[in-house]
């Protein structure tokens, strides 16, 4: 690593090499590789079921790799998870909270867990908030914040204690177009400030608009992994859509629908 | 009590020595206090349903109950004189199982619950922390259920002869150390699960562990004539100092089962235990089209009904709520499996009061429970589903849904029948099980008021039903008249059962009908209030 900074190269915040995994025996992931650089915006793109979730919660620590090797910042995982969790910001796909807690509650105890100073944890929150424009349910229980709300919850509990890496699992969920529109230019100032952000959606255009990067994955294996333009330019399509479409061969979806037409109509 | 937990708080937390200690055991005291706060939140605000929670009102009723029994234990065996060192056995004994009994529920909550899993999993938070902070949630019901289950028992004591007067110290220095011992017993056996059992898996063997006292209680039966009849002692060496070292191997071993188990929990716990959430078997359900969904459809109202019929049949297994709740049913079934073994050969027509008695009221007592525990369910939320429904699909709905409940009648009776015809001859065994069925045909129309709404559609309640208690005490009474009624009168002439089990199926149809009814305005009911709900499902719009 030392040598590649010497070298002027982007240093590899996260390589995950010939992963392996299986829930219940049923392999999901197949001998995955790829590196994530610093200051990099990823998107991991993929149909449902692909594994993209999966490779996002073995990059946080939560899931083991049943094989292959992954580090992040160069600690191995699973051995120095604690060490890892603390450097990684993490926004679920499901939005699972303590609902019994306020949003402040949850917050500080995010925070302190990842040990922010208490006065600028204060601070992280009140500004946090007040962007979100949650400040006025801040001592509203979270069973009572709407989904949107919620979202934005788990999106300030990733960034609180000021994360090298962040990993966002359809972050975009139930959030307004303000609100979207504010995380996205957020993202883009997160990356040119230095942090790493792997993005994982469905919503191609907003991966198109963000990212410099993409990860394409299929069937539990990566299908494709370049920039953006190369994508384009190896398929020879315009789109991110449409380059999508190519690869995961789900571009003819005409005879799909009309057997979903024909069933209704019979 | 919780005064007493609030200054031995305030001590540990400020003690430099206990939180060096804690740091020399690997567990970080910042994130340790935390977490102790956490649980102790979550605990108050009933966010741990099924919990004893830290807010005392479930372990001060549970500290009061056993306080109740105890006391009642304890007033007969001063009374007639127990000695000193049986009296001290068999609370030790009492106490030891239902403190295990009531751990191994809490363990399996506390330390399988992918909830929590799921929202810390991926905090700096090691496991040996996470699991100290776990342990002290646990060690804490100590402190309410041991006092409540011995401090009568250790004082009147003293009231035996030949007692020491030091009886009280000792009575209640073991008691804790059974408990202790217990604790740690049941956090190792949920370490090795967790540590060996696939995480799809997880809860339903959890959910076994749960029930593994029952199993003791069981295998307690056995124990004598195992005893007798493998002739045990003669296994063991003949010499003294044999004896003491295999004792002590065996105390080795079992000791270092309980630490590995423990050490198990403090290794990746959070991450195995987010993996119970995020690792649902993998493996596919095999669908299948149900005869008996078919059946019901044609005989009580068509698809509507099948839906009702196929829903409540899923849920009934898969629902995790649903299921903790039917473990109650477990003790009933083991006691009535235990005497319809020793009672099996003789015929309700003998003249000798025997356990088949009991079996249409057990059937009332397990549908007592199925009903008043299938309008909650952990997947509450898919309740919007019920809301697209038309106002008429509810009718067909009930109807399926007492028709899964009423197969739950028949097929048992249709299993038991050539098992007690064997047994008891044709005659005694049809009309008993006609009988038996009646009964408890009657006991569903009456218990099927108790689901208030539609089923497997509301948020568990962490309270319990304050009238649940007196209704389960004059419940108790009214069977106990019934099943005195039924052994002196009804099965004292074989020609009187027909006669009285067709006044029994009158009745079951004539309440089963007003049932229903009520039971589709408790379904519309209950969407109603959800769609009024100000925190209901439909809140998201708003964001």
């Amino acid at each position: 690593m030392a040598a590649r900074e010497a070298a002027g190269l982007p240093e590899a915040i996260v390589a995950f090499d010939c992963v392996i995994f299986s829930y219940d025996f049923v392999e999901v992931l197949h001998r995955i590789s790829f590196t994530l650089q610093r200051g990099e915006i990823v998107g991991l793109l993929g149909p449902n079921g692909a594994g993209k979730s999966t490779t996002i919660k073995i990059i946080a620590g939560i899931l083991t790799p049943g094989g292959g090797a992954v580090s992040v910042a160069g600690l191995p995982l699973p051995e120095r998870a604690i060490d890892v969790k603390q450097r990684i910001g993490y926004v679920p796909e499901a939005a699972v909270l303590f609902e019994s807690l306020t949003g402040q509650e949850f917050l500080e105890l995010s925070g302190r867990l990842h040990g922010v100073e208490e006065e600028t944890l204060q601070m992280r929150i009140r500004e946090i908030l007040e962007t979100f424009n949650l400040s006025s349910d801040r001592s509203s229980r979270l069973d009572t914040y709407s989904k949107g709300m919620r979202q934005k919850v788990l999106i300030a509990a990733a960034l609180l204690h000021n994360p090298e890496l962040i990993l966002l699992d359809e972050p975009l969920s139930g959030l307004d177009v303000n609100a979207a529109i504010m995380i996205k230019d957020l993202i883009a100032a997160l990356a040119a400030d230095g942090r790493t952000v792997l993005y994982s959606s469905h919503v191609l255009d907003v991966v198109e608009k963000v990212c410099s990067r993409a990860l394409i994955v299929h069937h539990g294996s990566l299908i494709a992994d370049g920039t953006l333009d190369s994508l384009r330019e190896s398929t020879g399509q315009e789109s991110l859509e449409d380059v999508f479409r190519t690869l995961t061969q789900s571009a003819n979806v005409e005879p799909g629908v009309a057997r979903i037409v024909a069933a209704l109509q019979s | 009590m919780n005064a007493i937990w609030r200054a031995l708080d305030r001590f540990l937390r400020g003690s430099p020595l206990v939180n060096a200690l804690m740091r020399r055991l690997g567990i970080d005291t910042v994130h340790y206090w935390l977490l102790v706060d956490l649980f102790g939140t979550l605990s108050d605000r009933r966010e741990f349903f099924s919990h004893l929670g830290r807010d005392a009102m479930s372990l001060e009723k549970s500290a009061w109950l056993f306080c109740f029994l105890s006391g009642v234990m304890t007033i007969v065996f001063v009374s007639i004189g127990m000695a000193p060192g049986t009296y001290f056995l068999v609370f030790m004994a009492l106490s030891g199982f239902l403190l295990l009994t009531a751990l191994l529920a809490e363990t399996n909550n506390s330390l399988m619950n992918p909830v929590e899993g799921l929202v810390l999993a991926h905090q700096p938070i090691d496991g040996a922390t996470y699991t100290s902070a776990k342990l002290t949630h646990i060690l804490r019901i100590l402190l309410y259920l041991v006092p409540g289950l011995n401090l009568i028992p250790a004082f009147a004591g003293l009231l035996l002869h030949d007692a020491p007067w030091y009886y009280p110290v000792l009575h209640m220095t073991a008691a804790f150390a059974v408990g202790f011992v217990l604790a740690l017993l049941c956090c190792a056996l949920f370490g090795w699960l967790l540590r060996f059992v696939p995480p799809a898996r997880l809860k339903a063997v959890g959910f076994a562990a749960e029930m593994s006292s029952w199993l003791l209680y069981i295998c307690f039966q056995f124990v004598p004539s195992l005893h007798l009849k493998l002739r045990m002692p003669h296994w063991l060496p003949a010499g003294t100092g044999l004896r003491v070292a295999m004792a002590a191997a065996i105390g080795g071993v079992s000791l270092a089962i309980i630490v590995l188990g423990i050490r198990a929990l403090s290794g990746d716990y959070l991450v195995r235990v987010a993996a119970i959430a995020h690792g649902g078997s993998a493996r596919k359900i095999r669908v299948r089209r149900s005869y008996l969904g078919a059946w019901a459809a044609r005989l009580f109202g068509g698809p509507t009904a099948r839906a009702g019929f196929e829903f409540v049949s899923r849920m009934m297994l898969r629902d995790w709520q649903f299921r903790r709740q039917m473990l109650n049913l477990v003790p009933i079934a083991v006691m009535l499996f235990a005497g319809a073994w020793q009672g099996m050969r003789v015929s309700p027509f003998s003249g000798k009061f025997t356990a088949a008695h009991l079996l249409p009221h057990a059937f009332g007592f397990a549908f007592f429970l199925v009903c008043n525990a299938m309008p909650f369910g952990n997947d509450h939320k898919g309740a919007w589903l019920f809301h697209l429904a038309p106002a008429g699909a509810f009718r067909g709905f009930a109807r399926g849904v007492y028709a899964r409940l009423l197969t739950l009648i028949l097929m048992p009776h249709l299993i038991l029948l050539p098992v007690l015809a064997w047994s008891w001859g044709a005659r005694d065994a049809g009309l008993f099980l006609a009988y038996s069925a009646a009964v408890s045909a009657v006991y569903l129309a009456l218990e099927l008021r108790r689901i208030e709404g539609m089923p497997f559609s509301r948020q568990p309640e962490g309270a319990g039903d304050p009238g649940m208690m007196a209704l389960l005490l004059a419940g108790g009474l009214a069977v106990a008249i019934a099943v005195a009624l039924q052994y002196f009168l009804i099965f004292r002439s074989p020609q009187v059962v027909p006669a009285v089990t067709a006044a029994l199926c009158v009745a079951a149809w004539l309440a089963t009908r007003s049932s229903l009814e009520a039971f589709e305005i408790a379904i519309r009911f209950h969407l109603g209030l959800m769609s009024n709900e100000s925190k209901g499902i439909y809140t998201e719009v708003n964001g």
